[in-house]
């Protein structure tokens, strides 16, 4: 449905080898900058944590070895922190999962250890030279909000649950009409969605909207609407006459 | 047809790969487990149809997220765990460092001429080396390796502080070798620095002690880890710029392609540079502090740079009868 010059969408249409396009909605810069602050307070926590579990071991003698196994440890959470929770069956830190996101392959599917290692010793670079300002203007730049790792990782962060069906059912009471001039596909997946959505607004906003198609209906006003719906209806289940 | 009715005949279908879906990701037999393909084939058509009559967008993102969770679930490879770390050791790393023979020679130059520079104009020149150096690095290469110092005295007392100092140099130096990866995204300016540097501030560390210290508790001392810590700094800097080469240089591919395929060659060539400074670290924590023979050491560092040639000059060939 969308030319491959389409607008920036946070919707990413990927063809998987089955011929088949899905889509992936990507997760944009705000989103996760607030996971990573959470994963952050994690570390802080964890560090904090750990210096004091290793000092109070220390007073048992061979404060060496603990002093030892602290710096193993914040090297390997420094660098590895993320990986670690990226290959978990939730392809998502805790930060990420609590804001409902996770990484995967720019095909879709799962995020692989190579790719995580890469992400992720990357992140040095879309750290610098403060604050991921390197992988802020990366997201900025490209279609699907990567920032560097990303890029060369082949990896994006996604919404791990694309946004859940919408149960609203609301009877719209027209007659079904055909539309007097042909559409083609996109505007009548557009008038698809928007009968689709309308119940969601008020009136104002519906009749605000119809007004901007009064060139098709020839009408405005709850006229225009009514005219609208019905083009609709149509386009969802054919003329009343017409066997389905 | 309408979104309802196709609804209404497939749902079954649906339900099914939801269920099996879930078996999968909590690890439960299901009956249906085997038919899995099929029933993510038959979503992928059904999702096609969906977008192709501009069904109802809650039966669209039903599928589409049907489609991504069947996608993942049948994609879910567990990885190779130790075979493949052993592949990876015993072949895909040294074979790879032998094809980028290119990087490999620039990247020697740039770490050994700094390092060569300083070391022999140091002792006529001390001042360079002292800037590089300053007065604290001074002072602890005084400590350690110190005129009035012997290579048989005892340098750490216990094991504990053996193994705080291997931590500490797997925390420093694999550290320092993941940075020099990843700087080559800056274009491989970042690693072209850190490898300069590196080599520069070692060879001021080499002619210092020769102008001020005991270069025989020093040489003693640095025989044993020195092969795989100065080949994973040349090879972290391989990786570095094979990736910044992909990123000014993409050949024939597009920028993009490029960068992806140049990471995951640098990715296996960090992973092997970690790989010999973490034995470097293990060396230099627990083996080159002892209080030994000056020549054992001599030996053992001779050993280890023979073995570390070898191995990447040879590991990993295919044999002719192969």
């Amino acid at each position: 449905m969308t030319s491959p010059n389409a607008l920036a969408d946070t919707l990413q249409t990927v063809e998987l080898a089955d011929g088949v396009e899905i889509q992936l909605r990507v997760a944009g810069p705000a989103i996760r900058s607030l996971a990573w602050t959470i994963d952050a307070c994690i570390a802080i926590a964890c560090y904090i944590a750990a210096a004091i579990v290793m000092g109070m071991l220390g007073v048992f003698g061979m404060e060496n070895v603990w002093e030892g196994a602290l710096l193993l440890f914040m090297f390997f959470f420094n660098w590895f922190y993320n990986v670690f929770f990226e290959m978990t069956r939730h392809g998502a830190t805790p930060g990420q999962r609590f804001m409902g996101i996770k990484v995967a392959s720019v095909n879709g599917g799962p995020v692989r250890l190579p790719q995580s290692l890469i992400r992720n010793l990357l992140r040095f670079i879309d750290f610098m030279p403060a604050f991921y300002l390197f992988g802020f203007l990366s997201t900025l730049c490209n279609q699907r909000f990567q920032r560097l790792g990303d890029l060369v990782a082949d990896t994006v962060v996604v919404y791990a649950d694309p946004k859940p069906a919408n149960p609203l059912r609301v009877q719209i009471n027209a007659t079904p009409q055909p539309s007097p001039h042909p559409l083609s596909r996109p505007e009548q997946a557009a008038i698809l969605q928007f009968i689709e959505r309308a119940p969601l607004w008020s009136d104002d906003r519906r009749i605000e909207l119809a007004n901007l198609l009064s060139p098709l209906t020839g009408a405005t006003g709850p006229e225009g609407l009514r005219r609208l719906y019905a083009i609709g209806l149509y386009l969802r289940q054919g003329h009343p006459s017409k066997k389905s | 047809m309408t979104s309802h009715q196709f609804e209404d005949e497939n749902n079954h279908r649906w339900q099914r790969l939801e269920e099996v879906i879930d078996a999968v990701e909590t690890k439960q037999p299901h009956e249906d487990i085997e038919r899995l393909p099929t029933l993510f084939r038959q979503i992928c058509h059904d999702l096609s149809i969906a977008q192709h009559r501009l069904y109802d967008s809650a039966i669209i993102d039903r599928l589409n997220r049907l489609a991504i969770a069947g996608y993942r679930t049948l994609e879910r490879r567990l990885s190779g765990g130790w075979d493949r770390l052993a592949h990876l050791i015993l072949r895909e790393f040294p074979q790879t460092v032998r094809q980028e023979k290119k990087l490999f020679w620039f990247n020697t130059l740039l770490f050994w001429a700094p390092f060569f520079f300083f070391a022999i104009w140091t002792p006529h020149d001390p001042e360079w080396a002292m800037r590089l150096l300053g007065p604290e690095g001074m002072v602890s290469m005084e400590s350690m390796y110190g005129s009035h110092t012997s290579p048989q005295d005892y340098m750490r007392e216990e094991f504990g502080s053996n193994f705080m100092m291997f931590a500490f140099y797997i925390y420093n130096n694999v550290g320092i070798d993941l940075r020099t990866f990843a700087g080559g995204l800056l274009a491989g300016i970042g690693t072209l620095f850190i490898v300069l540097f590196n080599g520069a501030h070692i060879g001021a560390a080499t002619g210092y002690v020769h102008h001020a210290c005991n270069p025989h508790t020093f040489y003693s001392f640095v025989a044993g880890h020195s092969a795989p810590e100065l080949m994973g700094v040349v090879i972290s800097g391989m990786a570095g710029m094979r990736l910044g080469l992909s990123l000014i240089h993409p050949g024939p591919h597009d920028r993009r392609t490029s960068l992806v395929l140049g990471g995951r060659r640098a990715l296996l060539l960090i992973l092997g540079a970690c790989i010999l400074t973490s034995i470097a670290a293990v060396i230099e924590g627990f083996w080159s502090a002892n209080p030994m023979s000056p020549w054992i050491k001599y030996t053992f560092g001779a050993i280890v740079w023979s073995l570390t040639i070898a191995y990447l000059g040879f590991c990993g060939r295919r044999s002719h009868a192969a």
